[in-house]
Formats: C-alpha cells, structure tokens, sequence
C-alpha cells in the first residue's frame, strides 16, 4: 500500500499481422510517493508502451496495475477516463495545448472535464500558470508562445488537478538544451517541494541523469533499475 | 446541467474558432428553413385568401347552374336546351324548405357607355333578392324597387370597378349610362366584393332582371343563367342541394338515374375543391423544400466528419487530462445542433425579411404562425442531432493512444 504504482506480471500483446508481439513482458514495478524516475530505452524497447499503460491510456494483455491503491487494471472506459483526470497529470513531448485556445483555457480544461465552476476554475488555473512562472502570459495562445513557455503551459495543465502522479512522455524531446534544463528543473522542484511523484521517459542519458532513479527498458522487460545517488541538479546545470 | 452548460461553451467556442466554415455550413440549413417557412406561410397565406374569396360569394349558397346535357343528339326534349328558368326559381323558392332565398341572374358582358367613359362591363340581370344571397351592399344611392322591377324600369346600380372605368372620380348617382341603345339611369353604386374565385365581382353593372331580357338579350325567354339559394344556416346546407335537386329532375321530367341538364354546387364544394388544390400544392413545394433541408444536414454531418478527423489529436488530448466519451460526444453532438440551430433561426429571420419585402407584390398577406416557427427550430435542432449524431461517436470511440499520435 505503500506504494504509489504498482505492476505485478504485466504483459502487453499486439497482434501485428499474423504475429504476436510482446511489447512488454511480464513486467514487475513499485514506485513510490515522491518519486523522481526516469524510464529509458531505445525505440522499440517498450517504454512508451509502459507509459500508456501506467497512463491508464491503454490496458496490459495480462497482470495487475494498481494505482494509489486501485486496481485500475480492469476499470471501464470511463472510470479510467475518472483515474487519469483525478490522479495523472500528463506533459507530452509535443506539448499538445489546443491550438487558438489561450493558456489560461488550456490549463482550466481538467477541471472543466471535472465540472469545476468557472469561477474556480480561473483561480486555480491562474495559481497553476504562476507556479509554472507564466502569470503575464495567461491570455497568449500556444501560437504566441516559446516552445518552453507551451510545455510550462502543459505542465501547469498537468498540476491544476493537483496530481499524485506526473507522467512525461521525452518533456523536452522539442527543446534546445538550456530550455530542457528549465523544464526539468521545473520537474524536479515540483517533485521535491509538492511530492508529486514524476515518472519521465526519455531516451537521453543526461535528461535521466537528473532522476533519482533511472528504469532501464529493453525487449519489453525491465533490464535494470537501479538508484542514482547523486541526480544532476538541472537547474544548476542551465545557469552554466 | 452545468456540465452540459460548459459543454455547450466548448462547443460554441469551436465553432467560433471556425467562424468562416461553421457560418457556410449553417447557411445550408439556413436555406432550408427559409424555404420551408416561406412556403409554409404562402400555403396558409393563399388559403385565407381563398377562404375569404369564397365567403364573399355570400353565406350557404347553393349554386344551380344549367348544363345542356346533350351527350347524344337522340336523347329526349329535356335536352332542347331548356336550361333554368325564372319559374324553377320560383318552385324552389316555394317548395324547398331548407332554402331561405333564392334568386336568379343572366350577365352579359357589354359595351357600355357613359359621358365621361365606355368599357366591356358585365351587364347582369337579377331580382331583388340577389343583393341577400350574395351579400352586395349598397354604397350610395338605392336599390330598384318592386315597381321598377315589374315595369322593367331602365335603372341600374354598378359597383365600383365598373364606376371607376365609365366615370373615374366622378359620382354616378342621377347619371346616364347606355347599354346598347338603351339608356339606364344610374340609382346606387355598391361597396366592393374584390376577387372571386371566378371573376371580379366588381366590375358589374346590375339591372332588373325583367329589364335585362327586354333590352339586353331578347331572344332568352325567361331562361336564366344561374339559380342561386341561400341555405338556411350551413347545416342545412346539403339538405337544400338535396331538395333542389328532386325539385328540378320533377320539373325537367327527368327520370332516376339520367343525366340531369343542371348542375348543383355548393359554396362548401367551392371551398373545399379549392382548399384542396392548394393542399396537394403546398404539400409538394414543402416536400422541395424539405429536401433543401435535407441537403444542409449531409453538409453539416459532412463538415462534422472532416471535424472529427482534423481534431483527431484534439480529442486525444481532451482524453488523457480526463474527458469520458460521452463528454466528447456531447461536444459534438452540441456543435452541431448549434450549427443548425443558428441556421435555423437564422432561416427565420431570412423569411421573414422576404416576406416583408415582398408582401406588397404578391396582392395577399403571406401567414408566419407561431406553430411554423416552433417547427422550424425543432426541425433544425432535430437535423442536428441526427446528423452529427455518427460524427460525435465517432469522435468519442476514437483510441486515445492513436489520437494522440495523430498529426
């Protein structure tokens, strides 16, 4: 119970053509509150597959996925839909705002979904865009907006439900290096002051360097998982 | 409730985003409705026209017409031509007990000629209880009294089509007219009737009866050309055509089962002879309209579609931070019932603009009633809901993985 995630003997099956391919093997894996991991991989080895399932985006062929103490495993369509909207906050590596819609609408849209009053809503989502260090920048559409200011915006959309759980997809798969640092860093303060568990896929070494605990993922199965003592501290790295 | 409060916002923000190809796609279903307004209110338009056309041929009239029944040259005397006369007029005015009055009238359209102006009038020949049975008032001036009518005096009363041609502004009461050779003076002009459904019924001198078959058409006898009776009251209505008709068949020796050599008709048959011409008329140009309706929801289930594909990645965005489903389809489905809705309304405004603008032209008020208006915003809303109905669930069974994917 003490742990926030938990996967026991989970495979995940696609039929491609006539054969079966196991995109994750019997996979076993306890993450805790707080946090900070990092799930790395080449292409192909299964890790994005690993992140719809801890994402609650898609369901494993077999085993059990227990998330904050649910079997979310053999949930309907729509008490998922509930668990993603109440316990995972989601950055992706496209940011993936609506496009014309401005930041402040952006981030306002779990709670809509969650039938927050507009009033509330705007509070909360405002806090959110602060947090981020986006409070001048609420009425911009994404199309005004840097790349690194779009995935504050989607990381201030991932918080304002106030999330056991932050899943992100390569977060700065589209960002130059010193911006990367500025979102992971962002990443890491959010881990460290609010408890809010991150669990980030990337595929490069030194974006997993700043977890505390790196996952590596190969041929569907959890290759090694090991701790890192001493995480790069990103936002120091980006004031270099 | 509040939930589909914020749906309908995201909705109609959608849209908003969309202004230029959300308005194109209304403007489909915004023809359509015009259309089918437009022809609604026509169609009940024309109807009252006809309704009132028809009650200004009087009240119950039962119309007797004579109708030379020769169909083989072989057939009896009954068929010598010798039509209604002034007599069965009589006999129906004494035997038939549902008619309250019965009157006669021979016309002839005439030159007639007056000081000022001359013109082809309808010079009709009636007795004095024409005036009751098909309701002419008296403007100005007086009837032809019994005397006059006995003495075949030359006095005539004209209506105002007439009036306007042989004396324009002038007052034709004391003055002259001549018909033929003969000179009538003018007694009383009458108050319009306007358009029947046959003729104008103002464009009329009227003289006595007596007078018109001496000094207009002489060689008639005392044949007339139509017997009108006035059922007592409505119900009594076919009971009259029932005893005119026996009283005629005995008086024209006609026999059970024979071709009569008149024909009955009454104001009801009129009306609803007419009535349901313009029904069957109405009802195919609502059917072309319909259609037009048609057409503006595949356009909108169509841009619905290309919708639902173009936001694919939209829709895979809503999923992952928590929206059910059914809140995607209820999106949709509320994107396109205000696609329609607002063409709906907006197809109201539109025919009640035309109509206005056209009002004067067409010589008939056209009819918007409330009931069309209802229909016509229940029709789009339902066209909406109908035909964005598969695009929204396609939109809500969208794989999240895969809409996210998508580029």
């Amino acid at each position: 119970m003490s742990s926030l995630i938990r996967l026991q003997g989970v495979s995940k099956d696609y039929l491609s053509g006539p054969e079966v391919v196991h995109a994750l093997a019997d996979v076993d894996l306890d993450v805790g509150p707080g946090e900070f991991v990092a799930v790395v991989g080449t292409s192909g080895s299964g890790k994005s597959t690993l992140m719809n399932i801890l994402g609650c985006l898609d369901r494993p062929t077999q085993g059990r996925y227990e998330l904050a103490g649910i079997d979310v495993t053999s949930r309907s369509t729509d008490q998922r839909a509930l668990v993603r909207n109440r316990l995972i906050g989601f950055v992706f590596q496209g940011f993936n705002l609506l496009p014309r819609t401005s930041a402040l609408e952006n981030v306002e849209l779990p709670l809509v979904y969650r039938g927050v009053g507009a009033r509330e809503r705007f509070r909360r989502a405002a806090r959110a865009l602060a947090q981020v260090g986006l409070a001048d920048r609420v009425h911009h559409t994404p199309a005004q907006l840097s790349g690194g200011q779009q995935q504050r915006v989607a990381i201030a959309r991932a918080l304002v439900t106030n999330p056991p759980l932050l899943l992100a997809d390569e977060p700065t798969g589209n960002l130059d290096t010193k911006t990367s640092h500025e979102v992971l860093a962002l990443l890491q303060a959010l881990s460290l002051d609010h408890g809010i568990t991150v669990v980030i896929v990337t595929h490069e070494a030194d974006i997993a360097a700043c977890a505390r605990r790196i996952i590596t993922v190969r041929d569907g199965r959890i290759f090694r998982d090991e701790r890192n003592e001493n995480p790069q501290i990103a936002s120091v790295e980006s004031h270099r | 409730m509040k939930a589909l409060r914020t749906a309908l916002e995201m909705a109609i923000l959608s849209l908003v985003r969309q202004r230029l190809r959300s308005l194109l796609t209304s403007v489909g279903i915004l023809i359509g409705v015009a259309a089918v307004v437009l022809v609604a209110a026509l169609g009940s338009g024309a109807r009252s026209e006809i309704d009132r056309q028809i009650q200004s041929l009087g009240s119950n009239v039962v119309f007797i017409f004579s109708q030379p029944a020769a169909k083989s040259g072989a057939k009896s005397r009954a068929n010598m031509g010798m039509g209604l006369t002034e007599r069965d007029a009589e006999a129906i005015r004494r035997e038939a007990t549902a008619v309250s009055a019965v009157t006669v009238y021979s016309e002839v359209n005439a030159q007639v000629v007056s000081e000022t102006g001359n013109g082809k009038i309808g010079v009709m020949g009636v007795d004095e209880n024409y005036f009751e049975v098909r309701g002419y008032e008296v403007a100005t001036g007086r009837r032809f009294n019994e005397s006059e009518a006995q003495t075949k005096a030359k006095v005539a009363l004209i209506a105002p089509t007439a009036q306007e041609k042989l004396f324009g502004s002038l007052d034709p009461v004391g003055r002259w007219v001549r018909v033929g050779k003969h000179p009538f003076l003018i007694i009383g002009t009458l108050r319009s009737k306007g358009q029947s459904p046959f003729e104008d019924q103002d464009d009329r001198l009227l003289i006595p009866i007596g007078t018109w078959r001496s000094r207009v058409v002489p060689t008639l006898g005392d044949r007339v050309q139509l017997v009108m009776a006035s059922a007592k009251t409505a119900e009594h209505s076919s009971e009259a055509e029932r005893q005119v008709k026996q009283i005629l068949m005995q008086r024209h020796q006609i026999a059970e089962g024979e071709e009569p050599d008149f024909r009955i008709g009454t104001q009801q048959e009129f009306q609803r002879m007419q009535e349901g011409i313009f029904t069957v008329l109405t009802v195919l140009l609502l059917s072309v309209a319909a259609i037009s309706l048609l057409v503006g929801g595949v356009g909108v289930m169509n841009i619905m579609l290309v919708g639902v594909t173009e936001r694919t990645r939209e829709i895979g965005i809503r999923m992952a931070i928590g929206a059910k489903p059914g809140q995607i389809q209820v999106q949709f489905l509320l994107e396109s019932v205000a696609l329609t809705l607002f063409g709906g309304v907006a197809g109201i405004l539109v025919a009640t603009l035309l109509m206005l603008a056209f009002a004067d032209d067409l010589g008939f008020p056209m009819q918007l009633n409330p009931a069309a208006i209802g229909v016509a915003v229940a029709t789009s809303v339902f066209i909406g809901l109908v035909f964005g109905f598969w695009p929204a669930r396609r939109a809500a069974h969208l794989d999240p993985i895969e809409a996210l994917r998508h580029e």
